[in-house]
């Protein structure tokens, strides 16, 4: 007679301690939210002269993670690197955990988020580019649902030839789908602003794409490194983390060859009003943009060196990365409403209140806790498959 | 099919601000809300200093980019020209704000019985003893003609966004806006831009006028005469106030 046994798996002290932490900022953040839908956006830092600000920046940061992650499905199917198969689900359930987030960033943002639920399905304006948007969130995510479906298949090797077939095309669809239509759509939302010069770019879309990638690929390093500081064996080998690396870096130099781009657009702009460039350099964002600057340099120059391709120094290298990532998106929403649409008008800066910061901690600490749960529970076969 | 506009006569504005004034009484707007807003503007060194004042309200744009980026359609254009916000659609995500070239739209960002000056619920105005008005314009909770959307006056929910709706509910009784019928100098003139025989167009087919950021292709309706656009050495005297 078989006799089965199972070995439980009791979580380790320090991550106690962590998803214990994560769960109070969830607690934190849920008080925010609390503060915020009943009482209304009066504690939040926005206005009518700023009217978005941390939230949508938050959102635009999780959704380019989301598009960006796809990079490791398009490595295993479309450029057949095999050695990247092992982060593949891993990497869809930050697409979807990340997608989840920025839904999040926008409802939290809404004035009302019942009636929200109703577009694009009841409520829709075709020439709105948000309709598309909101359209576009729903098709990427059924396509990621069903890419995990079939990528759990084949990680426990219960897989036919067709479900292979099948992962393949969606898994490159996916990519091409969130590097174009998914990010497009979301770069789109800023750059057809004819009010706000500084968004008004038609740069805006591929540098979108492109930070995006930098993001995605940044949290797959991070994610890789992780497993093997967090479990018995790495999930990909020290060969793969370096290519990763090599990757990132080329994002990140595409990235910032286009900043210093669209620096000088705004340097040399005509508009008396615009003043974006000053905002950068000797403005309130100065520190915003210094972090970004440091976060792209300190990445790009560690990932030059073989050493720096691999732990902790690639590490290092992906969280400035994401650094940098962040503050650009921060310094792209804000600047692009602190600059006064009257140019008799005073400057006015905005600056995020507790309770944005605290729902967007919120936020970010339910997203990892998320993440945390759902690869446990999804890649519980294919840990053992692999074991044995 | 009227062309509703407005013609202001910047030379003969005093600052005195009636008009907004009109406007917060007319269509019960929450504090810090500014449907029309006069900008006093000084321009020059002392002692050669020019001041100026440049009331602004919705501009109701021919080819308005709030229309064209609202997901709901809450923000629409009716067939008199009139640019105006559906209440009862609105999902607050204010693209509007961010799309309009003017600064012009206010999100409700408390409910409104925390967000007026007076507190009108019926028990602090009974215990007021007839100190505090019961004011409540009934117009402002009509639906309106056209479509029968609730489209006129301020308040009504928390995280919808408001502006300037040129008072519609006057306008439904054939009366002009409250701002221009408080101006004491006659400075604010409304009416039908295709009328040729209206005031307004007599006024612009005699004087010069300009519009703001007409480079932007929105076609405003709110047209000025009496001097030119403010230059880039304009400054306004007192602080933008985003929430009061």
């Amino acid at each position: 007679m078989a006799t089965n046994v199972t070995r439980v798996r009791h979580p380790s002290y320090s991550s106690q301690i962590w998803h214990g932490f994560l769960g109070l900022l969830v607690l934190l953040g849920l008080y925010a939210f609390y503060l915020e839908y009943f009482k209304g956006h009066y504690f939040t830092g926005l206005t009518d002269v700023t009217p978005w600000g941390l939230y949508i920046a938050g959102f635009m940061f999780f959704l380019g993670i989301s598009a960006g992650s796809t990079i490791v499905g398009l490595m295993v199917h479309g450029f057949g690197r095999e050695d990247y198969r092992p982060l593949a689900t891993r990497a869809i359930v930050v697409s979807l955990v990340c997608l989840s987030a920025s839904m999040l960033f926008i409802m939290v943002h809404l004035g009302s988020i019942p009636r929200a639920l109703l577009v694009p399905w009841v409520w829709r304006n075709p020439t709105s580019l948000l309709v598309y948007k909101s359209l576009s969130y729903y098709i990427f995510a059924l396509l990621l649902l069903a890419n995990l479906y079939y990528s759990i298949r084949i990680a426990k090797g219960q897989a036919t030839v067709r479900d292979t077939a099948i992962a393949k095309w969606l898994s490159i669809g996916a990519a091409v789908y969130a590097l174009t239509a998914l990010i497009g759509a979301d770069a789109l939302l800023f750059a057809v602003v004819k009010a706000r010069e500084f968004w008004n770019n038609p740069l805006l879309p591929p540098h979108y794409g492109v930070v995006a990638l930098v993001s995605g690929t940044a949290m797959m390093v991070l994610i890789g490194v992780a497993s093997g500081w967090f479990s018995r064996r790495r999930l990909v080998n020290n060969a793969t983390l370096s290519h990763m690396g090599a990757l990132l870096a080329f994002f990140i130099a595409i990235t910032g060859f286009m900043d210093v781009l669209d620096l000088l657009i705004y340097t040399y702009s005509n508009e008396v009003i615009g003043g974006e460039a000053r905002h950068f350099l000797t403005g309130s964002h100065l520190p915003i943009s210094a972090v970004q600057v440091l976060g792209y340099s300190v990445a790009f120059v560690v990932l030059l060196f073989p050493k720096g391709r691999r732990t902790p120094w690639l590490a290092v290298a992906a969280v400035c990365a994401l650094a940098a990532v962040a503050a650009y998106r921060y310094n792209l929403t804000t600047v692009g409403v602190e600059v006064q649409l009257y140019s008799f008008q005073q400057h006015v800066h905005y600056f995020p209140s507790w309770t944005e910061v605290s729902l967007s901690l919120g936020i970010a600490a339910l997203t990892m806790l998320a993440y945390s749960i759902l690869t446990g529970f999804l890649t519980e076969g294919e840990r053992q498959g692999t074991t044995q | 099919m009227a062309r509703y506009g407005m013609v202001i006569e910047i030379d003969k504005c005093l600052g005195c601000r009636a008009c907004m004034e009109a406007c917060k009484v007319e269509n019960n707007t929450p504090q810090g809300h500014f449907w029309m807003y006069v900008f006093r503007l000084e321009e020059g060194e002392f002692p050669n200093v020019r001041q100026t004042f440049m009331p602004r309200s919705c501009m109701h744009c021919d080819n308005p980019p709030c229309v064209q980026v609202c997901p709901t359609q809450a923000r629409f254009k009716r067939t008199d020209g009139l640019v105006l916000t559906d209440f009862d659609r609105c999902i607050g995500c204010q693209y509007c704000s961010v799309a309009c070239p003017y600064g012009v739209n206010y999100l409700n960002s408390r409910k409104p019985s925390d967000n007026y000056y007076l507190d009108w619920t019926e028990a602090r105005v009974k215990s007021a003893e007839g100190n505090v008005p019961p004011y409540d314009n009934p117009d402002l909770n009509r639906k309106h003609k056209g479509n029968g959307r609730r489209i006129a006056g301020g308040g009504h929910y928390k995280g919808v966004i408001e502006k300037c709706t040129f008072c519609v509910q006057r306008l439904d009784k054939g009366l002009e806006p409250a701002c221009a019928n408080a101006c004491p100098v006659d400075a604010l003139h409304f009416g039908d831009l295709d009328d040729p025989e209206s005031e307004i167009s007599k006024l612009l087919g005699r004087r010069r006028s300009f519009r703001l950021k007409e480079d932007l292709n929105t076609q405003p309706k709110v047209h000025y005469v009496g001097a030119t656009a403010p230059s880039s050495k304009a400054r306004e005297i007192e602080a933008v106030k985003g929430r009061v």
